[in-house]
């Protein structure tokens, strides 16, 4: 596979601004047998407003790429910037919201208390939160939930407390690390509706990773594929489909059911890889 | 109630019958019918007392029966029965409270710390290996037969038992929930008091039911080797005096203060740890 050039080099445009700049990105861990190359040179950006996936097979180095630009986690060479501001490792950017994978709600907060979370912390009064809170929750379709604690919930509703709580401080970038992985088919649609009716109202800068191709084709603008272990840039691709997009339909489709064949080849031929390592 | 528990109750009510019942009667008629050999001598009344036996003394004790009224009784004796429970009743409860705030305090700061908990944990292991009891003579010695060296005893004895629990605890908050949390907005500091300490909490209660008992032990082992008041300080009189009556009178009112101490620390548990599915009430 010859190296294919990103495609936000070539089709850059004056209009919207780079949110994300991610270049020459490394990452190596220290393993028994010496260093394990992790990310391998990896750059691309995201533009205002864009919904970009990070897609790739598992152990492909996309959540440590998102960690990095997040400054979780420390880069072993390269760049990240969000706007023009080089990201740190361990400070946090107000502008960025993150959504985990693993449940990370606070077991002893009722799912008000934790979709106020950030609020509550930042020192807003109880009743300055209460509205934005009931307004999340309704968003969140968690009406009469409110007061219970998370361990009542389903996995979907509990993911989608998490999402609330980093919403309602109305992040310009949100980094999602396969926030629906561990749900089912139908709370996954569930969530995709949920996500795009709030994406396709305030277009928020997105960089979600998945290593779920329908997932990516039904919610991003465009698609970043990474090769398996070591990460690196594959391919860039814009997603064509109109919005506001309906997840169901959208995957009953016949143009969605080509592109996803289109690009499962690639993808199958990176998920051999990983297998035979 | 359902005929499960009802039956529960009747069992235990009929076990609770035939205990009394043999320790009132049991010796007496073991007598009259086993050859003597046979019969424990433990169980002498002379050692073990006997229900009704406890009962008056309880009523003596407790200044019911006196013939100069109550408050005369009272005050014809410093260490009543009364004052020597408030007096052991607030030894342990001061101990009780700095035992579980040290232990809180230490425990929370050196789990959140790799680099200071390398340092100490060769002195907290060197120092929770001495049995808290071998301390107590130094302990008096140094604090007096007064209260403050019962303070002292109950809170080392609580101390290890708490900051153990809240060490383990506040190593075991979810690492996610706590990057959540960093990137929600907290400081470290807020994540401290919002994510660890909640989270460390179950731990800490898990150890606040055997730090009460922990407590009353080392005021009472204490009261045992000097002292001027309390209820350890009333069985070690009774004990020079052969009373078994008298002991097992202060035994008793230690039994009941320790399971109402118990009740109350699950209740503040029970709301406390609402969250947690094993204190659901709903």
């Amino acid at each position: 596979m010859s190296e294919v050039l990103p495609m936000t080099a070539m089709t850059a445009t004056a209009a919207p601004a780079d949110r994300i700049t991610v270049r020459n990105l490394d990452k190596r861990f220290r393993g028994a047998s010496g260093d394990v190359v992790a990310v391998d040179n990896v750059s691309f950006t995201v533009r205002q407003g864009e919904f970009v996936a990070l897609l790739g097979p598992s152990g492909c180095g996309k959540s440590t790429i998102l960690n990095m630009v997040a400054g979780l986690l420390e880069r072993s060479g390269g760049g990240v910037a969000i706007d023009a501001d080089p990201v740190v490792h361990g400070a946090i950017n107000r502008k960025v919201g993150y959504v985990f994978q693993r449940d990370t709600v606070f077991p002893w907060r009722t799912v008000e208390a934790n979709i106020g979370y950030g609020l509550e912390i930042a020192g807003d009064s109880k009743t300055a939160r209460a509205a934005k809170v009931q307004r999340a929750i309704e968003t969140a379709g968690l009406s009469g939930f409110g007061r219970s604690f998370p361990r009542t919930l389903s996995g979907g509703m509990r993911q989608r407390v998490a999402l609330m709580r980093t919403l309602i401080l109305e992040p310009e970038i949100l980094l999602m690390d396969e926030p629906f992985g561990a749900l089912d088919t139908h709370t996954k649609l569930e969530m995709h509706k949920t996500l795009l009716e709030i994406w396709e109202r305030e277009r928020q800068t997105v960089l979600f990773v998945t290593h779920d191709l329908g997932e990516a084709l039904t919610l991003a603008s465009r698609i970043i594929l990474l090769s398996a272990r070591p990460g690196r840039l594959k391919e860039d691709f814009e997603v064509p489909f109109a919005r506001p997009r309906d997840p169901v339909a959208l995957r009953e489709s016949a143009e969605f059911g080509r592109l996803y064949s289109h690009i499962w080849h690639s993808l199958g031929e990176e998920f051999r890889r990983t297998k035979a390592d | 109630m359902t005929a499960r528990k009802m039956s529960i109750w009747a069992w235990r009510l009929v076990v609770l019958a035939v205990l009394l019942g043999t320790w009132e009667w049991g010796f007496d008629l073991a007598k009259l019918v086993l050859p003597k050999a046979w019969v424990p001598k433990f169980l002498d009344p002379y050692f073990v007392s006997k229900p009704t036996a406890i009962w008056a003394s309880f009523l003596r004790l407790g200044c019911f029966t006196d013939p100069l009224g109550f408050s005369a009784c009272l005050a014809a004796n410093d260490n009543n029965l009364w004052v020597a429970m408030l007096v052991t009743l607030k030894n342990m409860w001061w101990g009780f409270l700095w035992g579980t705030g040290l232990g809180m305090l230490t425990g929370l700061v050196l789990g959140r710390s790799d680099y200071l908990s390398e340092i100490f944990a060769p002195f907290i292991v060197a120092l929770n290996s001495i049995p808290r009891i071998a301390l107590v003579p130094l302990i008096i010695l140094m604090f007096g037969l007064g209260d403050l060296s019962k303070i002292v005893t109950a809170g080392i004895v609580v101390y290890f038992v708490v900051f153990f629990n809240t060490y383990e605890g506040t190593r075991a908050v979810d690492r996610d929930q706590i990057a959540a949390a960093r990137l929600l907005g907290a400081s470290e500091f807020t994540v401290l008091r919002t994510v660890v300490v909640p989270s460390a909490l179950a731990w800490v209660f898990a150890s606040l039911t055997p730090a009460v008992s922990f407590a009353l032990i080392g005021v009472i082992v204490g009261e045992f080797i000097g002292a001027e008041r309390g209820l350890g300080k009333l069985i070690i009189e009774a004990e020079a005096r052969a009373n078994a009556s008298e002991m097992m009178v202060a035994i008793f009112v230690m039994m009941i203060v320790g399971i109402l101490l118990a009740i109350v620390v699950r209740r503040i548990q029970g709301y406390l740890l609402r969250w947690q599915p094993q204190f659901d009430k709903s």
